[in-house]
């Protein structure tokens, strides 16, 4: 089973508590959306996850294993953290054709991504030239060259214009519902609550709602008004 | 293997690393031009190689620091090292390819700059380009692993400082302007000891130093501090937040 599984996750940084006890999942065939304000712990999660940081204690696994321990993680997670992930004089196909051959995907698939997310035309052009939401279409291109089984997306709408969020929530649905895994970060409420399945609301490090959209919503006008009841008073929190 | 490949690729398409082999070849080459005829000497060639090797320094610093390179101001804090170690989060063997990577490819840059300056420098005096001698043969292995050798110390200390300003800095002042390990050498003689300066004993003959090195003595000494360099960087590397 394609799962995310966050058990009691806990990061400090000298005295500083970044994330404490976080716990949830991310399960196959659902948008689980992974909402919370700026600096809430959204990023560090995810980077635990993907294993760029390093928890204090707890776990985050990804089909039951650190990530740091999987044999070709690139057909098996797609990761797109903030921004490009590309240096800035390197041309976004050159970009792709490293990440291609360090992952032992094939080049001709780096063609197909380019064309995937709309920026074949960009291709052979320096990343410095490429404006905010070109930049993450290349981020979003390199996640899914190893076709893989979970997307994890940090702020993925950041930067896109409205055709970009339209087109990447079709997306990801069909990502979903052809059985894969997405857990996608935002702090912008209102572009989820249309997409995603089950919500998992962080705040200062703390996980205070997490169910399906639904249960979160219950009692509530919509999506919005559940986040910020759960944000603004922990009593709010079932 | 495939990582070594893609780390070749990815030094490749940095134009900076493409500044960084122009560098090697024409600054020693176009210092000898300069310099013109003057009487031979027992260090001509090895002098400007000398200087040189700053361009396997920015290429081995330029392998680390373009990791760590911001995207710039619109994308907060976005960096290739997040893309690199997401595709191969088995860290050690990637410091290692990105080692070896860094290391045949100045290894390469050494020769063609070291076949470059003897041309140019033989031609000059009139001396035949492949009259070589065994020792001129040792020397030339000995500048050319002088350069393999730096560069992986500017990759090793830039994985600490993971900025590159900090080791092009110290590296290039020292091989460029004023050594510094020199001048050291006037205060205690354990600076003969210093990686550059007990490297340099494997190509120069003139160095007015009170303590000699044989050249294989000089460049175990610099080996030594590279693989130290090269090993505890590896573990910080592994262990450290991206």
């Amino acid at each position: 089973m394609a799962m995310l599984t966050f058990e009691r996750l806990t990061k400090r940084r000298r005295t500083k508590h970044i994330l404490s006890e976080v716990t949830f999942q991310a399960r196959p065939g659902r948008i689980t959306g992974f909402l919370g304000p700026n600096g809430a712990g959204k990023t560090s999660t995810l980077r635990i996850l993907l294993g760029l940081d390093r928890a204090t204690s707890g776990t985050a696994l990804v089909d039951g294993r650190p990530y740091r321990t999987l044999r070709d993680p690139a057909r098996k997670v797609g990761a797109l953290l903030d921004g490009s992930g590309a240096h800035r004089s390197r041309t976004g196909r050159a970009h792709l054709r490293w990440v291609a051959r360090s992952a032992g995907i094939d080049a001709a698939r780096v063609e197909d991504v380019l064309e995937l997310v709309g920026i074949a035309e960009a291709a052979g052009s320096r990343v410095a030239t490429y404006s905010l939401g070109m930049g993450q279409r290349l981020g979003l291109a390199t996640a899914l060259l190893g076709d893989p089984e979970m997307l994890v997306l940090d702020e993925p709408v950041n930067g896109l214009d409205p055709d970009g969020i339209r087109w990447i929530r079709g997306f990801l649905r069909d990502q979903a519902d052809a059985g894969r895994t997405v857990l996608l970060s935002s702090h912008l409420i209102g572009e989820l609550s249309e997409t995603v399945d089950d919500v998992v609301v962080i705040r200062a490090g703390k996980i205070v709602a997490n169910g399906p959209l639904a249960d979160v919503t219950t009692g509530y006008r919509n999506l919005e008004d559940a986040f910020f009841a759960a944000i603004g008073q922990r009593s709010a929190d079932r | 293997m495939r990582t070594v490949r893609a780390e070749l690729s990815k030094l490749a398409s940095l134009p900076a690393f493409w500044f960084a082999c122009v560098v090697g070849v024409l600054v020693p080459t176009g210092i000898v031009l300069l310099a013109g005829r003057a009487a031979p000497r027992v260090d001509d060639g090895y002098q400007e190689l000398a200087v040189g090797v700053l361009g396997a320094i920015v290429l081995g610093v330029i392998a680390m620091s373009s990791e760590y390179t911001s995207e710039g101001a619109e994308s907060a804090g976005g960096r290739q090292i997040n893309t690199t170690l997401t595709a191969v989060p088995t860290r050690g063997r990637l410091f290692l390819a990105k080692a070896l990577v860094v290391g045949s490819t100045s290894f390469v840059l050494a020769i063609l700059a070291t076949t470059a300056v003897f041309s140019v420098l033989r031609l000059s005096q009139g001396v035949g380009v492949l009259a070589l001698t065994g020792d001129d043969l040792a020397r030339m292995g000995g500048v050319i692993a002088y350069w393999v050798l730096m560069s992986l110390l500017g990759y090793g200390l830039t994985a600490f400082t993971r900025s590159g300003i900090i080791p092009l800095a110290v590296l290039l002042v020292n091989s460029s302007t004023v050594s510094v390990s020199y001048l050291l050498t006037k205060a205690t003689p354990l600076a003969n000891y210093l990686p550059d300066l007990a490297g340099m004993r494997m190509f120069s003959r003139d160095l007015a130093t009170d303590v000699e090195l044989s050249p294989l003595l000089g460049g175990a000494v610099m080996a030594v501090w590279v693989a130290g360099l090269l090993i505890v960087a590896k573990l910080v590397f592994a262990r450290r937040d991206a």
